[in-house]
C-alpha cells in the first residue's frame, strides 16, 4: 500500500472527480457531447499555444508576451486580410504574414536571450510591452472586423462532424510537439538543456540553437492562436488574447510543467488545458460571475501544484535530515 | 574587497544610467520635462512602487517572485473601505486593520511557498487571481448590488495623500521604508539569511538556516509593504475600487531588475531597487511629457528597458569574466 504513489495518478483522477462533481451538480446541461465540444472549442486557443510555449518551459524559459503577440498577430492577419479586399488568397497571406511576425517574434526573444545572457522574464515583459503598442499603432486604437470571407470566418467556426475546426487544429499540433519531444533527437535536447543547460553545453549539445528554436515554436503557436482567436471573433483590436499569458501558463503548470525547465509533458499541458476549461465551463454553468471564478481557479493551481510539491519538500527534509544525523 | 568595489560600480553605473535618461529627456521634452514640479511628481509616482518593492526585493534576493502584490493592494484597499463604508471606526483602526489583512495575505503567500513548496511564481500567480477575485466578493456594493468606487474623503485619511512644503507623506514614508529595508538586510541576522537562501538553498539550510522560515517571513514582508502601498494609493485617489493595483505587480519587479537585483537571486539591495523605481518613473515620465500618441509610449517603453538590460547583461559578463581571469591569475601564482 505505501508504495501506491497517488500522486502519480493524481490528474486524471482530478479530472474525473472534476467531472463527476458537475455531473451531479448540472445532470442535463453538463454531460452532453455538445457541451464538451464547447468546452474544447474554447480552450483550443490555449490548447494550441502552451503546445509551443511548453518548449519554452521545458529549457526553463518563460514567455510573458504571449497575450500581446497573440493579438498583434490577430491584428496583422486581419489587417492583411482587408488590405487583400477580404479574397481568399487574402486569407492566406494574413495567416503567413501572422506565422511570419509569430516566427520573427520568437527569433527576436531566443537570439537577445541567448547572446546576452538575459533573462527571459524581461525580455518577454518588454517585448510585451512592445507588442502591445505596435498593435495600437497599426490598429490606431479601434476594433478592426472582419466577417469576409468564408474562408476565414470558417477557421474558428467551421464543424466537422459535430466539433469545430480548432479543435481539430489543437489535435494536430499537441500531435507534432508530442512527437517532436518524444521521438526526436531534438525533443531529448531540450529536456537535457532544461535539466542541466551546463551540461548540455558539454555533451555537445548546442544549446544556443535549441533555445532559439524553442521560442520560435512558442511564438508560431502563439501566432496560430492569434489567427483562430481574429477569426472566432471575427476581429481584432490591440486588447484581442489579453489575458492569455496567465492562462497558457496556468494550464502547463496544473498539467505539471514546470516553469524551472526539463519537467513536463505535452500530455500534461493538454490535461492542464482541458482543466481550465472544465472549470470555467462549471462554473458558467453554475452561474458563478467570472469576476469570482479566479479563486476557484486559484485554488485549484495550489491544490494541483501542492500535491506535487508537498512530496518534494517532504524528500527534501528527509534528505537534509539524514544528512544531519550522519553528522552527528 | 574586490566584491565590494564591484558592488559601488554596478551602482555608480546605476546612477549614471538614470543621469542619462533625465539628459536625454531633457533635450528632446525641454523644460515640459525639465522642471522642479514634474521631478517631485515623478518622486511621488516612485513612491509606492519603492516602498512594495522593498518587499518584492527581498523576495527576488532569496532567488523568488511575487506577483501577487497588485491584488493584495486590492484586498487591502477594499477592506478598509468596507469598513469606512459600514462602520463609524476611527481611521487609525482602518488602516490598522487594513495592514493586518496585507500581513495575513503575504502570510498565506509565504505558507504555501516556504511550506508546502509551491514554486513562487506559480504559487503567486495563484494567489494573484485568488486576492482579485476575492476583492470582487468584498467589494462595497450600492442597493441594486452593483459594484461602485467607494469613496474614502474623509480629511483625516486624506491628508495622507497630501505634502508638507515639496515632500509627499508617500516620499517620507518611501524614505524611511528604503533606509529600514536595506538596514535590516545588510545588518541582521534576517538580511544574512535572505542572501544566503537566495544564493543556495541546500547549503543554507545544511548550515542551519530555516529557510522554510525565512521564505515564510520575507513573502509576509511583502504582504506588509503591499498594504502599506494600498493605504497611500487609496489615500491619494481618496477612493477604493476594484482595479487598484491592476497591473502594478511587475512595476515593482521591474524596478528591482533594473536596479540590479537578480532573478537568480543572492545579490542587490533596496537601494539598487530605488535607483530602478527612479528610472522607470522618469522613464515613464519622459516617454509621456514627449507628447506622442500612447501607442508609441509602449514600445519606447519596451526597447528602453531591453537597452538597458542588455547593457546590464554585457557589463556583467565582462566583470564575471575579468574575476575569473583574475582567480586564474591568482591560481597560477
Amino acid at each position: 500500500m505505501k508504495n501506491f504513489n497517488l500522486t502519480k495518478y493524481s490528474k486524471p483522477l482530478i479530472l474525473l472527480v472534476f467531472i463527476i462533481v458537475l455531473t451531479i451538480l448540472r445532470p442535463s446541461t453538463f454531460l452532453t457531447v455538445s457541451n464538451f465540444a464547447n468546452v474544447l472549442w474554447s480552450i483550443s486557443v490555449i490548447g494550441i499555444m502552451v503546445c509551443g510555449t511548453i518548449f519554452v518551459f521545458l529549457i526553463g524559459g518563460i514567455d510573458l508576451s504571449i497575450a500581446t503577440l497573440c493579438g498583434f498577430c490577430a491584428v496583422v492577419t486581419v489587417k492583411t486580410i482587408t488590405y487583400f479586399h477580404n479574397s481568399t488568397g487574402g486569407v492566406f497571406a494574413g495567416i503567413l504574414a501572422a506565422l511570419a511576425v509569430g516566427a520573427a517574434a520568437g527569433c527576436l526573444h531566443g537570439i537577445v536571450i541567448t547572446r546576452f545572457h538575459i533573462p527571459a522574464f524581461l525580455v518577454t515583459f518588454a517585448t510585451q510591452s512592445i507588442f502591445l503598442g505596435l498593435s495600437m499603432i497599426v490598429t490606431s486604437n479601434k476594433i478592426i472586423s472582419c466577417t469576409e470571407p468564408a474562408a476565414f470566418t470558417a477557421i474558428g467556426a467551421k464543424k466537422i462532424l459535430g466539433f469545430p475546426l480548432p479543435i481539430y487544429l489543437m489535435i494536430l499540433i499537441a500531435a507534432l510537439a508530442w512527437y517532436v519531444l518524444r521521438k526526436t533527437e531534438f525533443g531529448r535536447y531540450i529536456y537535457a538543456v532544461g535539466g542541466n543547460a551546463t551540461a548540455a553545453e558539454i555533451s555537445g549539445i548546442n544549446v544556443r540553437r535549441s533555445t532559439v528554436l524553442c521560442y520560435v515554436f512558442s511564438g508560431l503557436t502563439t501566432a496560430l492562436g492569434g489567427v483562430i482567436l481574429a477569426s472566432m471573433t471575427q476581429q481584432a483590436m490591440a486588447s484581442t488574447g489579453s489575458g492569455y499569458t496567465n492562462d497558457v501558463i496556468t494550464a502547463g503548470v496544473i498539467g505539471g510543467v514546470s516553469l524551472l525547465g526539463g519537467e513536463g509533458t505535452v500530455l500534461g499541458a493538454m490535461f492542464g488545458a482541458v482543466l481550465m476549461g472544465l472549470l470555467n465551463n462549471g462554473l458558467n454553468l453554475m452561474s458563478v460571475p467570472s469576476t469570482h471564478a479566479g479563486l476557484v481557479k486559484g485554488l485549484v493551481i495550489i491544490i494541483a501544484v501542492g500535491f506535487d510539491a508537498l512530496q518534494h519538500t517532504d524528500q527534501a527534509r528527509k534528505k537534509v535530515k539524514k544528512i544531519v544525523k550522519k553528522e552527528a | 574587497m574586490k566584491q565590494m568595489k564591484q558592488s559601488t560600480l554596478r551602482r555608480l553605473i546605476s546612477i549614471a544610467m538614470l543621469v542619462v535618461l533625465i539628459i536625454l529627456f531633457s533635450a528632446l521634452a525641454g523644460t515640459k520635462f525639465l522642471n522642479a514640479n514634474n521631478f517631485i511628481e515623478i518622486v511621488r509616482d516612485t513612491s509606492v512602487v519603492a516602498i512594495v518593492g522593498v518587499g518584492v526585493t527581498y523576495a527576488i534576493i532569496t532567488a523568488g517572485i511575487d506577483l501577487s502584490t497588485g491584488s493584495i493592494m486590492a484586498v487591502v484597499g477594499m477592506t478598509m473601505a468596507n469598513i469606512y463604508a459600514y462602520t463609524l471606526w476611527p481611521i487609525p483602526i482602518m488602516i490598522l486593520l487594513g495592514l493586518i489583512v496585507g500581513v495575513l495575505c503575504g502570510l498565506f503567500n509565504g505558507y504555501i511557498i516556504g511550506k508546502i513548496g509551491i514554486p513562487e511564481f506559480i504559487g503567486t500567480l495563484a494567489t494573484m487571481t485568488i486576492f482579485r477575485a476575492v476583492t470582487y466578493i468584498i467589494a462595497v456594493k450600492d442597493a441594486n448590488g452593483v459594484i461602485m468606487s467607494q469613496p474614502m474623503n474623509i480629511s483625516t485619511y486624506a491628508v495622507l495623500g497630501y505634502a508638507i512644503g515639496p515632500f509627499y507623506f508617500v516620499v517620507l514614508a518611501m524614505i524611511f521604508f528604503v533606509v529600514a529595508g536595506q538596514i535590516l538586510l545588510k545588518y541582521t541576522r534576517l538580511g544574512t539569511n535572505i542572501y544566503a537562501v537566495g544564493a543556495n538553498k541546500k547549503a543554507a539550510a545544511l548550515s542551519g538556516i530555516d529557510v522554510a522560515k525565512t521564505r515564510m517571513i520575507v513573502y509576509t514582508i511583502v504582504g506588509l509593504c503591499a498594504a502599506v502601498g494600498s493605504v497611500f494609493t487609496t489615500a491619494r485617489l481618496q477612493s477604493a475600487t476594484t482595479a487598484i493595483g491592476d497591473g502594478f505587480e511587475f512595476n515593482p519587479i521591474a524596478a528591482a531588475v533594473v536596479g540590479g537585483v537578480a532573478l537568480s537571486g543572492g545579490s542587490g539591495d533596496v537601494v539598487g531597487m530605488l535607483i530602478g523605481a527612479l528610472f522607470m518613473a522618469t522613464l515613464e515620465s519622459g516617454v509621456q511629457k514627449l507628447d506622442m500618441n500612447n501607442a508609441y509610449q509602449y514600445v519606447i517603453k519596451g526597447v528602453i528597458i531591453i537597452l538597458v538590460v542588455m547593457f546590464d547583461a554585457a557589463y556583467k559578463n565582462r566583470m564575471d569574466r575579468a574575476a575569473k581571469e583574475q582567480g586564474a591569475k591568482e591560481g597560477m601564482e
